[in-house]
């Protein structure tokens, strides 16, 4: 997505040409030892050792449908600038912006927020200046957080999106840049969400590696936005992991609006304790290839986890969001609803898994996936699936791929309205169910209009 | 200025069912279409409306001189028709409100600003004994049938056609719901912008002419208009039931 809103000029006093080998990660490591560089938080042995693992593990992708145009084992990476560092800027570019200035670029860039991070590439901004956050709330860089709440974030970081079993989450954790930690305590409730925000700059193809980790203490309420922006051919690829403690709740709203050129990688999991909530919703809307693996653990009684999830491909875009849940002990309840929709050429696939484990006797899991196809060379796959191992279980897991229903717009056309009007009415209305379960009428309208904008955007909408 | 079907002949997967309806239908009249079941009464209503699934073989369907037949069903629309649907489409995630004011927009782009828009709709739910929370319910979607129903005639109320098809918008209502369909109807050929408007009611049953009186009356029998008369057509078909114009037909035709 393009941003009219002014971007400050940043400096990256070094930047290493990225390639996934061991010559560049020893480079990385060197420099992130030098001055300057701020945004590291692994280990020299961390990275090398998820390094390795990386070049062992299995190719993600499975058997690629005929129109998926992408091979994961032969990712390009030329021209990619992998860095590190932080700058102070005088202001924060993307602070809220009044709702009735419809001379700015409104895009929820400017959601009222409560505080965040803003990156742009690899490079963390700081601004002076007093922050709207709740001073026993820590929003911090994950390097700054691994000096100062190491105790917080040890038992927590690496721990949910396990390095060694995902060959991105692999390469994420080996080549880690930069990242957030965000640590809300016991029983604390921040009401407006905080945001982290990733900008690739125009000009730039930064490679980026966010590393996420989220903390909610017992009882504590908090919604966190990840948004990636900006402009030309950025490889994001990060991880997200969360830990909401007992009876605590957590959202995870991503709204990945990322330039059509754009590759955007993530591995995001959650670990649920007893009575904890964990929402997850998810907006794919940009990017050249989007891959999403989405894993909720419910891992003790009363645990509920829900993810709502929607993409639209477009042109040439190819959008691979698979979503995990496991019911890991019984008594706990997940629910799942997924819509898609490509035209033009643009492609899809859906893998959707609901375990329930062999102690998990009373958990209640449902699963659906509705896929509308707009055009002939749109090509969307679904493939959800259960594993049970327990008895006395409710689990339901439905999916469909179509076309617009002919009735429908019979229906709408007899009204009056013209046919590509009555097809955008029909392909917004269906997405209505996921768009409604994003918190707030500000990003849900935010929504609307990115769908709207990718009908607009279409040259065949059948 | 008249809608005038003639020689009107479709088919339904190559099948053909209409064959050869003629008809003229004048500004504010009441026209009642009767017929047993299978007689093409939906599917006369589906080819006045252009649905893609209604092949018309031959004959002519002109609103007030334009010719509707080649025209897509949202020509038409504009052009002046309306159906009120037998079994409407849901449209999951499209809010009555909205999807009504889309279509006041494509049929009339030229009026009605949003205050007005709102006043009308909310004096029309009122005559149709509809909860105002029925506006922002997705269309037809979990409706009960008399909703759907009444959805129709709330549509028909804000659209304002110069030619109404009603295809059997009375079966499955009960009493209170057929009331309200004719107090709707009603109120619009009372009104001053709706005094033109003319009907074209299908049923299977004369009970809906009771609370919308016909002036003329047709009674279709596989495909064709055997007899059209006055209101007491009707009243005939109440007590005698098709059997003996099917007889009529068939000798004619023999």
């Amino acid at each position: 997505m393009r941003l009219r809103a002014a971007l400050p000029s940043i400096t990256v006093p070094v930047a290493l040409p990225f390639a996934p080998t061991a010559a560049t990660l020893d480079a990385a490591i060197a420099m992130l030892d030098g001055a300057g560089a701020s945004g590291g938080a692994n280990s020299p042995a961390v990275r090398r050792a998820a390094f390795a693992a990386y070049a062992l593990l299995p190719v993600p992708g499975g058997y690629p449908g005929r129109s998926w145009r992408y091979d994961y084992a032969k990712l390009p990476f030329d021209d990619l600038r992998w860095t590190s560092g932080r700058q102070r800027v005088a202001t924060m570019p993307f602070a809220p912006l009044p709702a009735d200035d419809a001379a700015v670029d409104r895009s929820a860039l400017a959601t009222d927020n409560a505080g965040g991070l803003v990156h742009l590439g690899a490079t963390l901004l700081e601004a002076p200046g007093p922050t709207a956050l709740d001073p026993r709330v820590v929003v911090t860089s994950l390097a700054a957080a691994r000096r100062d709440y190491a105790d917080l974030l040890a038992p927590v970081a690496g721990t949910i999106v396990n390095p060694h079993t995902d060959r991105f989450a692999a390469l994420a954790t080996a080549f880690q840049n930069c990242g957030a930690f965000i640590y809300v305590p016991a029983g604390v409730v921040v009401e407006a969400p905080l945001q982290l925000l990733f900008v690739n700059p125009a000009g730039q193809a930064a490679a980026v590696f966010p590393h996420v980790v989220i903390v909610l203490g017992a009882g504590a309420r908090a919604t966190v936005i990840e948004r990636y922006a900006g402009d030309g051919d950025a490889f994001v690829c990060g991880i997200v992991e969360a830990h909401v403690g007992p009876k605590a709740e957590l959202d995870v709203v991503t709204i990945q609006q990322a330039d059509v050129e754009a590759r955007v990688f993530a591995s995001r999991a959650a670990r649920c304790e007893r009575d904890a909530t964990m929402r997850w919703q998810l907006a794919e809307l940009g990017a050249a290839l989007a891959r999403s693996v989405v894993t909720t653990e419910l891992a003790d009684t009363g645990a509920r986890g829900e993810a709502a999830a929607l993409f639209f491909t477009g042109a040439t875009q190819h959008v691979d969001l698979t979503m995990h849940t496991a019911h890991v002990i019984g008594h706990t309840t997940s629910n799942t609803v997924v819509r898609s929709a490509a035209t033009d050429s643009g492609q899809g696939r859906f893998f959707g898994n609901i375990a329930i484990h062999k102690q998990a006797h009373g958990s209640d899991a449902a699963l659906r996936d509705d896929a509308l196809l707009l055009s002939k060379a749109a090509h969307i796959d679904s493939v959800p699936a259960l594993e049970i191992a327990a008895n006395d279980v409710k689990a339901f897991h439905g999916a469909t791929v179509g076309s617009v229903d002919d009735e429908q717009l019979f229906y709408a056309r007899s009204r009056g309205i013209g046919r590509a009007d009555a097809l955008r009415m029909i392909a917004l209305g269906f997405f209505e169910p996921v768009v409604l379960r994003f918190p707030g009428e500000r990003l849900r309208d935010e929504i609307r209009t990115a769908l709207d904008a990718k009908i607009d955007a279409a040259t065949e909408i059948d | 200025m008249s809608l005038v079907i003639s020689g009107l002949r479709a088919a339904v997967e190559e099948k053909e069912i209409l064959r050869g309806i003629d008809l003229v239908v004048e500004p504010s009249q009441v026209h009642a279409l009767m017929g047993p079941n299978g007689s093409g009464k939906s599917t006369l209503a589906f080819s006045l409306s252009g649905h893609p699934s209604y092949a018309v073989l031959s004959g002519s369907v002109k609103l007030d001189g334009e010719e509707l037949i080649g025209l897509p069903p949202d020509k038409r629309a504009k052009a002046g028709l309306f159906l009120s649907f037998q079994y409407p489409a849901a449209i999951p995630g499209v809010s009555v409100a909205n999807f009504i004011r889309t279509a006041r927009m494509a049929v009339n782009p030229s009026d009605l600003p949003p205050a007005r828009f709102r006043k009308m709709i909310f004096e029309q739910l009122d005559v149709l004994d509809m909860d105002p929370a029925f506006l922002s319910r997705y269309v037809n979607d979990g409706f009960s049938g008399g909703e759907k129903k009444r959805l129709e005639m709330l549509q028909l109320a804000m659209l304002r056609p110069k030619y109404a098809v009603l295809d059997e918008t009375d079966s499955g209502l009960d009493v209170d719901a057929l009331q309200s369909v004719g107090r709707s109807v009603n109120a619009l050929r009372a009104s001053e912008d709706g005094a033109q408007t003319a009907f074209l009611i299908i049923t299977h049953y004369p009970r809906i002419l009771n609370y919308i009186p016909a002036d003329v009356v047709h009674i279709m029998i596989d495909g064709r208009i055997v007899k059209t008369g006055g209101p007491e057509l009707a009243n005939q078909i109440e007590r005698e039931g098709y059997d003996q114009i099917r007889d009529e037909a068939a000798s004619s035709i023999a």
